[in-house]
């Protein structure tokens, strides 16, 4: 496994590299200068100059690459040309809020989603299993911000039991989690009820049901576990997904997060920012595919890798 | 199978009392704003760049100094020069020459006092390029900026310290309106040597003092107790970053910050339903649609007054922008000296627009881009209007829908035939709406997107400028605005009507005309009404 491990880790250096590459080439192409966003709406074309001089903006793009890169391997993510802070430091500050609102929501969508998905298999055709799949039909359907503001107008604005949106203890975390944790419920209520009802009739199954077996153990210890499989897999996605920033629902509830950074960085064409988070988030996003696979050989023996 | 049934009842129950809730919402409606805010809670819709006046180029970070420091001037909510750190000061016959004479006894929050070298340096590293700051041209009119900006110079020979408590501007040439330029957030004075960390720990003299700040989150301010002007009435004021306006909506109902400015698609239902929430202002801000002077069919000044002309900008004020606007016969705000009342709008009239198109020689129309930012959907939807409307004359019109920095640069470079965007007022007054807007030398970016180009109209803002007679100044003023509105360089829209709602339990606010004018010294929690 450690092998496993560490072979993986080597290879996600040229994948970051690349990342890197492309980001940077992708930055300088698109329109829109951060010396504009910098000075605001009203400037003169010796102050755009100068600036874009001392950023060293006018440089070769390859050289301009190559300061980059040998800062990034200095472990140097550069300062925002707007803000002036350091970019790690940002990400540091920002990237627990994401973390947290991402368990949160993944706690959600694993105990909700689930726990619909089994209960639907049960019985499919019944009471519980329409209801629960109702709720996957409306949560895969439903855009995040318009399932994020309706939950602000019914629980915060109209109810009152919860804030609309920011940032605290536990309160603060019901809705955003909730909105973000509503599509993964969703799938990985269908998924589950699905692999359920493909495992279900197995013979294992049955055995374990003929040796006299409580249903509890053999829908939790014989059939679930079979099912995880496919569920690890939408989860392993999700996860990357939720850390990497989620903008709607981090905009919608001024969750202060990764995801709101990366958007005004974008927005004000703030490349050090920008390129920054790309490759933090890049990292992040390899560290939980790793973490999936791990995953997959822990929960079925049988899944071997080279 | 008791038990699955015993779960499936239950869920139900659930359900149903879920939809009960959810019915027992809708009854009871939008109730929220009857509660009392807890303390002062105000919001910016991003994270402002820094805290250091230096940096503030942009509408947060400028709000944001605010609080904290002071300049030698400042505005009041309406606009109005008053005294800040400086309680007078004298020009010379000419406007060439200012003396500022600085307040007795004010001190830093660190209890440093005040004294007249503090100016200097502040301004000093404003302009010192090291400071990356972006926004040096409020202090370029003073003499010897420029060549200490680009670094040809090691100090700015026009500011003089004269001892502890007054300081002298020479600026380059005479500027009636020096004093204003010195009431925007770029001009306050921080102390020297400035602490570490200075953008993220601010010291300065103003109305609050610093306490927190979390990104993207919110700051934290107590109020100054030793303000040179009386402490706030306040004991401290939050700043909330709150991006989402429907999401500011929501929490201003809930009562969780103090004021808003009304959304858009909600201003008829407030209107309605809590005009004793509502207050309006005209704001010092034209929404407008630059023409480019130099491309095309737009050269000729004939087919933008036919634009002009063709489209019913009274009709897309009041049903696209619920009216929250006053249609604009010039450039320069109502509200502001130099703007004529007595001056009409263009009609809408597309008899005289297809007169007009035919004798510049386009009988059957032509095409043209209309550029729009994409996060801005009021504007959006405005565009569209003037395409349609447009489209009558056989003006074809394609929305280009950029984000805001793309079109921004396109604009700047003059790519763009046509482009819906807005003039924020930096400070009040009529030369803010002609020299960045319609000068040769603002062309691109310094704010002059319509590419218009006139050797006269360039004249007459330079001797405005240099007029220190405000009868005359203003006189000036007309005259000019009325020699742009002729040439028709933009189609004229209107300038905004600001729309906020004020929370029922607080008072002493206002909406201020220009972005650095509210302190928010007079406003409190009053006692539940």
């Amino acid at each position: 496994m450690l092998q496993l491990v560490a072979k993986r880790l080597l290879a996600t250096i040229p994948t970051l590299f690349g990342v890197l590459v492309v980001a940077f080439l992708l930055l300088n192409v698109v329109p829109g200068d951060p010396v504009a966003e910098m000075v605001g709406e009203r400037a003169d074309s010796a102050t755009i100059a100068r600036l874009r001089g001392e950023l060293h903006l006018d440089e070769p793009i390859p050289v301009q690459f190559g300061h980059y890169l040998w800062g990034v391997v200095r472990g140097d993510l550069g300062r925002s040309y707007i803000t002036q802070r350091p970019v790690l430091g940002d990400l540091a500050e920002r990237f627990p809020k994401t973390l947290q609102l991402a368990a949160a929501a993944m706690l959600l969508a694993v105990t909700c989603g689930i726990a619909l998905g089994v209960l639907a298999a049960i019985r499919p055709g019944g009471m519980i299993d329409r209801f629960s799949m109702l709720i996957a039909y409306v949560g895969v359907s439903f855009p995040v911000y318009w399932v994020g503001l309706l939950l602000i107008l019914l629980f915060a604005v109209a109810l009152r039991w919860l804030p609309p949106s920011g940032y605290g203890g536990l309160a603060f975390l019901v809705l955003p989690a909730l909105t973000l944790g509503s599509r993964s419920i969703a799938f990985l209520a269908r998924m589950t009820r699905g692999a359920m009802l493909d495992i279900l009739p197995s013979d294992f199954v049955r055995t374990a049901r003929a040796k006299g077996l409580g249903e509890r153990r053999v829908i939790g210890r014989h059939a679930l576990r079979n099912a995880l499989l496919p569920i690890i897999t939408v989860l392993g996605l999700d996860v990357g997904n939720y850390l990497t920033g989620s903008i709607l629902t981090e905009t919608i509830f001024s969750w202060p997060g990764v995801g709101r950074y990366v958007l005004l960085a974008i927005q004000k064409r703030d490349l050090p920012a920008v390129q920054g988070s790309i490759l933090f988030l890049s990292v992040i996003f390899v560290l939980v595919n790793l973490l999936t696979d791990v995953l997959y050989a822990k929960a079925d023996p049988r899944v071997a890798y080279d | 199978m008791l038990r699955h049934l015993h779960r499936t009842v239950n869920l139900f129950d659930t359900a149903k009392s879920a939809l009960f809730l959810c019915i027992l919402a809708a009854c009871r409606g939008q109730s929220g704003g009857a509660d009392q805010v807890r303390g002062l809670i105000y919001y910016e819709t991003y994270d402002p760049r820094s805290l250091d006046p230096a940096l503030s180029t942009d509408v947060p970070t400028g709000e944001m100094v605010t609080l904290l420091f002071d300049g030698l001037t400042q505005f009041d909510p309406d606009g109005k020069l008053l005294p800040g750190l400086a309680d007078r000061w004298t020009a010379d016959r000419k406007g060439q020459r200012y003396v500022f004479h600085l307040r007795p006894g004010v001190t830093f929050h660190d209890g440093r006092p005040l004294v007249a070298a503090d100016v200097k340096r502040s301004f000093l590293r404003v302009l010192n390029p090291q400071t990356h700051g972006g926004r040096v041209w409020p202090l370029l009119p003073i003499a010897g900026a420029s060549d200490f900006a680009d670094g040809r110079a090691r100090d700015v020979r026009g500011i003089e310290v004269l001892g502890d408590t007054a300081v002298a501007f020479t600026l380059t040439e005479p500027l009636a309106i020096f004093p204003t330029f010195l009431a925007m957030p770029v001009a306050s004075v921080a102390p020297s040597p400035v602490p570490a960390d200075f953008g993220q720990r601010p010291v300065g003299t103003g109305p609050w003092r610093f306490v927190a700040w979390e990104h993207d989150d919110y700051l934290r301010f107590v109020r100054n107790p030793s303000y040179w002007s009386g402490a706030s009435l306040s004991e401290s004021l939050t700043v909330r970053i709150i991006p989402e306006a429907l999401t500011r909506a929501a929490e201003f109902l809930a009562g969780r910050i103090s004021v808003v400015e009304v959304p858009f698609g909600e201003t008829k239902k407030w209107e309605q339903e809590h005009p004793d929430w509502l207050k309006r202002k005209p704001a010092l801000r034209p929404i407008y649609v630059p023409l480019n002077n130099r491309r095309g069919p737009l050269r000729d000044p004939r087919v933008r007054q036919a634009i002009n002309h063709a489209v019913n900008v009274p009709e897309i004020l009041r049903t696209v922008w619920n009216g929250r606007g006053a249609l604009a016969a010039g450039s320069i705000p109502p509200t502001l000296g130099g703007s004529d009342p007595s001056r009409r709008p263009y009609s809408y009239d597309t008899t005289e627009a297809r007169r007009l198109l035919r004798a510049a020689g386009y009988p059957n129309g032509f095409s043209l881009q209309l550029w729009r930012s994409g996060t801005n959907v009021e504007m959006g939807r405005v565009a569209q209007a003037i395409q349609a409307q447009l489209a009558a004359l056989g003006i074809q019109v394609e929305i280009v829908s950029r984000d805001a920095s793309s079109m921004r640069e396109a604009v700047r470079k003059g790519d763009t035939d046509m482009a819906i965007t807005d003039w924020w007022a930096d400070y009040p007054d009529a030369d803010n709406f002609l020299y960045p807007l319609f000068h040769s030398a603002s062309v691109g970016p310094g704010g002059n997107y319509a590419f218009y180009s006139d050797r006269v109209t360039d004249s007459l803002i330079m001797v405005a400028r240099r007029t220190v007679d405000q009868a005359a100044r203003e006189a000036l003023y007309a005259r000019i605005d009325q020699r742009v509105f002729d040439a028709a360089p933009w189609l004229y829209l209107w300038f905004a009507v600001d729309l906020w709602a004020e929370h029922p339990s607080v008072d002493g606010w206002d909406i201020p005309v220009i972005f650095n004018g509210q302190r928010w010294t007079k406003a409190r929690v009053a006692a539940r009404r």
